[in-house]
């Protein structure tokens, strides 16, 4: 309060008070024009709420608004101590109430007069309460009902009556806002205002609980975006790879014909663990079983091999003479072994070598990913050029999804509800498999007409798809509007395929005809498992 | 007039009914039956007098004490009508919990008419309580209980109960009870008759379908 100090100090300050006063009837705050009395009656509920009395009385003062009313306080008392005829005396003098409201609130603290003599089994007095407080009333002749009903229950058998808690929470929804203000309201906005906030961030890429203090706003930093490490172990164009379920690990498999497990250390690098060396064709994919023990790989039109992860030995070879194989994967149950010959048959297999089903008939393609969903009951594939077949194998039944354009790739998302399908005119089409079998939205940006390209999900709640592409970048894409958000460069040739860690949304695997795996992280740090937050 | 309102092709013409020949004999046992079931024991004996009917002297005597449970049972005493019942009928209210749910709740009913409300709780929680664990008489049980949330039950929703209607369907209820347990008929023949006679005329209208103006009406068809 500055100014010249002309004026005796205490006539000032009484103007002061009487002029505040006087405006903040008709004050009001803000762009939307919040009224200013509400709001500084929001802040008293919660600081009565966390129990600063003190500071409360100190605002009713300095604001010059009666926070809450005397009466209302002495009301809510009066139900919090359960003296349930001084509640309705007290009530009664609330003239600010309609009258129905009055006759609501007086029935639910009569029942719970009733109920409280009847638990003391006075059921002489409850009676009384019933017929002559009660019933007349004349509302809610069924609840009366019940409760005249319940003069015979057994003792120990008595509804209890409620915890004086939510009996005001329930007088609360009587009343009108304003007289009595719903408890937690202020909390209530803030998180109204956060979650408004999380739906339209685009980047949302990170599990941690926001700051009050700024906005939500995630921003392009929570993308992986900066190459933390490259990957030179293979002798040819990489072609495939894969993060296994738990994160801790990715595999990679290569034209040089090999595949090779990386473990995800604790400080984010990835280190050579196996080189899983035995197959005599370039290796097309890779599959993780379910428990992330073992691992398929699929030899171009020759043997699928099963490794155990922790020991990189192969621990079988699955094979029909005369037969190629062209891809591989597990039933949700890691039970069974699917696998796509290059005659276009499907053949289940158990985990010992054995042949339990084969599905013959145009079912897969010679250049098709497979996958199994539903319990092991669909098998997905690529029957013919420009369709992907969901084949329920139990009922022998199909459903197609057609497609313009041929289609190179398509991949699951992690609740098997969602599939990717990469077509060669260069886009991404993102199918529902929910219900009715729908196209739910398209990506488009990336390059893809001649080779095969793999997209797939990522980051937190899948909320993104990242693709390979023939212009050696990876896209990435915010999959609920379809906006190009991010794309990576770096590698030098043709990116084939992309891997999203499932369990560290900050970690992208990208593999490429250049050789070399990238891994890519947010800037400035090597990412990992504990999220970053920004503070 | 009427006949030709309801459609000649419904309503047979009286001459017929001069074809049928009734037996004195058989009319006076359909008024006696009537009598009996009803306990009109002087009515029975004067008509027993004129007639030269036979009729036993247990039949009396059960008339005469089905009579005075009836009695007790309309007009405020149905504890005493229910232990009548007991010597005249022993282990009928065992077998017949409806029965008893019905006497028993008559007297609650009793109680609250004669505004003795803390007794018709103490009533209602020794002897009703058990018939609320079963699923048929809940529902009942809670209409009966409403009757002691008001203190003027005769305007609550469950008025019905307090009615001299309710209580005669309740010692009606009784009376075949008894006659049944003794292995007399239930019915008379008289009710028997007018009931059969309605039902047919019912099927008949209501084969004729859109023909038909009103349903048969017992009361319109003794005016005519």
């Amino acid at each position: 309060m500055g100014g010249v100090d002309s004026e005796p100090p205490s006539k000032r300050r009484k103007l002061k008070q009487s002029s505040m006063a006087e405006t903040l009837a008709d004050d009001s705050i803000g762009s939307k024009r919040i009224k200013k009395v509400e709001f500084v009656r929001l802040i008293a509920e919660s600081l009565h709420s966390f129990g600063y009395s003190n500071t409360l009385s100190n605002l009713e003062k300095e604001s010059g608004i009666a926070v809450s009313s005397g009466l209302v306080n002495e009301f809510i008392k009066l139900v919090l101590d359960g003296n349930w005829d001084e509640s309705l005396n007290s009530l009664r003098k609330l003239s600010v109430l309609d009258e129905s409201v009055v006759k609501l609130a007086s029935f639910v603290i009569l029942e719970q007069k009733f109920l409280e003599l009847l638990n003391a089994d006075r059921f002489i007095d409850a009676l009384r309460t019933l017929r002559t407080e009660i019933s007349c009333l004349s509302i809610d002749q069924t609840r009366v009902r019940e409760l005249s009903s319940l003069l015979l229950c057994s003792r120990g058998n008595v509804t209890k009556p409620k915890p004086k808690q939510e009996v005001i929470i329930d007088l609360q929804r009587l009343f009108p806002p304003d007289v009595m203000i719903p408890q937690g309201r202020l909390v209530q906005l803030v998180e109204q205002a956060l979650d408004s906030q999380q739906d339209s961030c685009s980047f949302h890429n990170s599990v941690c609980v926001d700051s009050l203090f700024s906005d939500h706003n995630c921003g392009r930093s929570q993308i992986p975006s900066e190459t933390l490490q490259i990957l030179q172990e293979h002798q040819d164009e990489v072609w495939f790879v894969q993060f296994s379920h738990n994160g801790k690990f990715l595999a990679s498999c290569s034209k040089d014909k090999s595949a090779i497990i990386w473990e995800v250390s604790l400080d984010g690098r990835l280190v050579v663990k196996h080189r899983l060396l035995g197959h005599k064709e370039p290796v097309s994919c890779v599959s993780w079983s379910p428990n992330d023990d073992w691992i398929l790989t699929c030899g171009v039109e020759e043997v699928v091999r099963c490794w155990d992860v922790q020991s990189g030995e192969c621990v079988r070879i699955y094979d029909k003479t005369d037969l190629g194989m062209v891809s591989c994967n597990w039933s949700p149950d890691g039970q069974r072994v699917f696998t796509g010959f290059n005659d276009k048959s499907i053949v289940m297999w158990d985990l010992d070598g054995n042949e339990m089903e084969s599905w013959k008939g145009e079912k897969t393609l010679r250049i098709s990913d497979l996958q199994v969903t539903g319990d092991g009951k669909f098998i997905i594939s690529i029957c013919k050029e420009n369709m992907i077949l969901i084949f329920d194998r139990g009922l022998a039944k199909e459903r197609l999804i057609k497609e313009d354009y041929n289609i190179v790739s398509f991949s699951l998302s992690g609740d098997k509800k969602f599939l990717l399908v990469s077509l060669v005119n260069q886009e991404i089409h993102l199918w529902s498999l929910d219900g009715d079998v729908r196209l739910v939205a398209k990506y488009k940006g990336h390059k893809c007409s001649r080779f095969v390209v793999r997209a797939c999900f990522g980051g937190v709640d899948q909320a993104f798809v990242a693709s390979g592409s023939e212009d050696s970048r990876v896209y990435v894409w915010h999959r609920e509007t379809g906006e190009l958000i991010k794309t990576l460069g770096g590698h030098s040739g043709a990116v084939n395929c992309t891997s999203w860690n499932p369990v560290n949304p900050h970690m992208v695997a990208s593999a490429s005809d250049d050789r070399t795996i990238r891994i890519w992280g947010l800037k400035g740090l090597n990412s990992n498992h504990s999220c970053m937050c920004r503070t | 007039m009427k006949e030709e309102e309801i459609g000649s092709t419904m309503d047979v013409d009286p001459k017929q009914y001069e074809q049928i020949i009734i037996n004195g004999k058989d009319s006076h046992n359909i008024i006696l039956s009537y009598l009996i079931h009803g306990c009109f024991k002087d009515t029975v004996e004067s008509l027993v007098a004129s007639t030269g009917l036979k009729v036993s002297a247990a039949q009396l005597e059960d008339m005469e004490k089905r009579k005075g449970i009836l009695h007790f049972a309309l007009n405020g005493n149905v504890l005493g009508a229910i232990q009548l019942t007991e010597e005249v009928s022993p282990d009928l209210l065992e077998k017949d919990k409806g029965l008893l749910f019905d006497l028993l709740s008559l007297r609650f009913v009793e109680l609250i008419s004669s505004k003795k409300c803390t007794e018709a709780l103490e009533f209602a929680q020794a002897k009703l309580t058990p018939f609320g664990k079963m699923q048929d008489y809940v529902e009942k049980l809670e209409d009966f209980m409403a009757l002691l949330a008001y203190e003027e039950p005769e305007k609550s929703p469950v008025f019905h109960l307090l009615s001299l209607d309710y209580r005669q369907h309740v010692a009606d209820k009784l009376n075949r009870a008894i006659l049944a347990h003794a292995c007399m008929p239930s019915y008379s023949e008289l009710e028997r008759i007018i009931q059969q006679a309605t039902v047919v005329r019912q099927c008949l209208s209501g084969d004729l379908g859109k023909d038909v103006v009103s349903p048969f009406s017992l009361k319109d068809f003794l005016k005519s």
